[in-house]
């Protein structure tokens, strides 16, 4: 990759409209899952399914055009079809525990960093820290389990095809938002409506005036945030790969330990695994496509917050919050590595590609969401 | 009852003020004051649930303050 390869601007493009797009719409997956248990609101994680649903319709397009045939075994290149075994569990426990404890999963972490949460730069800092220490017991994972893990995808099981595999994804996203739908019932939840601008919206000035504070000052609701996130993510795959961000992380995590002699192994099996492990082994650089989707969401985040009046610098206010977030930053970093991928990479993306890993990636953040709240609620 | 939570970000700002909720069992008005902006959108729900009205109020960028007044006392 150089800089003339003609896929950067998009890439650049469509990752700061990411992260303008988390930043305006506050979606945050930590508090998605989090928050079904803490009070039963189930606003953002609605808004996460319809985000999978919109990406799941446009991947299948994409991996239709490079694989016709998905009954030969051949998987198409750049999709998020991981592993699924022990590992995946285990990863999604870790990483659901960390982004609770954190207050924010990898993306949520980025685009509160850009905000000025010193918080979340402390929690980045330990995910670096955790994917660095999965890149040196990476080999000792792979022959323990990963080498025998299955990549389950959809259109080649069961003879499902594209048709099967993608009625199959939104019958499931749909029964999921289902019972978050029942669940907000039984908890008793009150959808609060936003109280109308007063300012009146006659002229065309108004009118455009009112249209832009929409956009750039009020938030978004999710469910918006979450469609938007969805075809941002079509667009990344349709220029080269699905929407990842632990893959660059690992890259600055390996360079930096190469810089102080401590350079990791040379991590087996991952050519035949992609998703953004695959990402992690190539050479990290300006001009590479990770740094751009990921120094992008920053970008984008911080025109958001800017636009928005909502940057400033938060400073914790105990030593302890600290600890949490570097704890948390740590156990995200290891369990991404594990998973191959964060709530972005091994989920999001992942499901959208039709994948069996990406649900159960998913349910495992549900379990651990779970234990990290019960920790959170016993720390003041 | 004044809560200031700048610097702290979400669960902890809900969390406080529900705990502050149940404490005064709509016995005093809770201030809550926050530079977290999700919260905006955590603890208004919480309020209706706990019976307080709630008032919001952008008093710098990014700060706000979330006036719960209890409904009994409203009345």
């Amino acid at each position: 990759m150089s800089v003339s390869d003609p896929r950067l601007p998009y890439l650049w493009v469509f990752g700061m409209a990411a992260g303008f797009t988390l930043q305006r719409s506050r979606f945050c997956f930590a508090s998605g899952f989090r928050d079904l248990y803490l009070f039963g609101s189930g606003r953002i994680m609605k808004g996460i399914l319809v985000g999978v649903a919109v990406a799941t319709l446009g991947f299948a397009v994409i991996m239709r055009n490079a694989v016709p045939f998905p009954s030969f075994g051949a998987l198409p290149p750049e999709a998020h079809v991981l592993p699924v075994g022990v590992t995946t569990i285990l990863g999604g426990l870790l990483f659901g525990v960390g982004m609770v404890l954190a207050g924010g999963c990898i993306s949520g972490s980025l685009f509160r960093s850009a905000e000025g949460y010193v918080g979340s730069w402390v929690a980045i800092a330990g995910a670096i820290i955790g994917l660095g220490a999965m890149s040196q017991t990476w080999n000792w994972w792979w022959s323990l389990a990963l080498a025998a893990e299955p990549k389950l995808w959809l259109p080649a099981l069961f003879n499902l095809g594209y048709g099967g595999a993608v009625l199959l994804t939104l019958a499931c996203v749909f029964v999921a938002y289902l019972l978050v739908v029942w669940w907000e019932a039984r908890t008793g939840v009150v959808p609060v409506k936003s109280t109308p601008d007063p300012r009146p919206e006659v002229t065309f000035t108004q009118r455009l005036m009112a249209t832009a504070r929409r956009i750039f000052v009020k938030g978004w609701s999710p469910v918006v945030g979450g469609a938007v996130l969805g075809g941002l993510n079509i667009l990344m795959y349709s220029v080269h790969m699905p929407w990842g961000l632990t893959g660059e992380l690992s890259r600055w995590a390996n360079s930096l330990m190469t810089s102080v002699g401590a350079e990791p192994p040379v991590a087996l099996g991952l050519s035949a695994i992609g998703g953004c492990a695959a990402r992690a082994s190539e050479a990290t650089g300006f001009f590479s496509h990770t740094f751009a989707v990921t120094v992008g969401l920053l970008a984008g985040a911080l025109v958001a917050a800017l636009f928005a009046n909502e940057f400033k610098l938060r400073f914790p206010r105990t030593a302890r919050r600290y600890f949490q977030s570097l704890a948390g930053g740590l156990l995200m970093g290891y369990g991404a590595g594990l998973a191959i991928g964060c709530t972005i990479g091994a989920f999001f993306s992942s499901i959208a590609s039709l994948s069996v890993s990406g649900w159960l990636f998913g349910a495992a953040l549900f379990a651990g969401a779970l234990l990290g709240t019960k920790v959170i609620q016993r720390i003041a | 009852m004044r809560i200031d939570v700048r610097g702290e970000v979400c669960p902890y700002p809900m969390l406080k003020a529900v705990e502050a909720m149940k404490k005064l069992k709509g016995g005093d008005e809770i201030v809550v004051i926050t530079d977290h902006a999700p919260c905006l959108e955590t603890i208004p729900p919480q309020a209706i649930r706990y019976g307080y009205d709630c008032e919001i109020d952008q008093t710098g960028s990014p700060e706000w303050t979330i006036k719960l007044r209890p409904k009994v006392l409203a009345r």
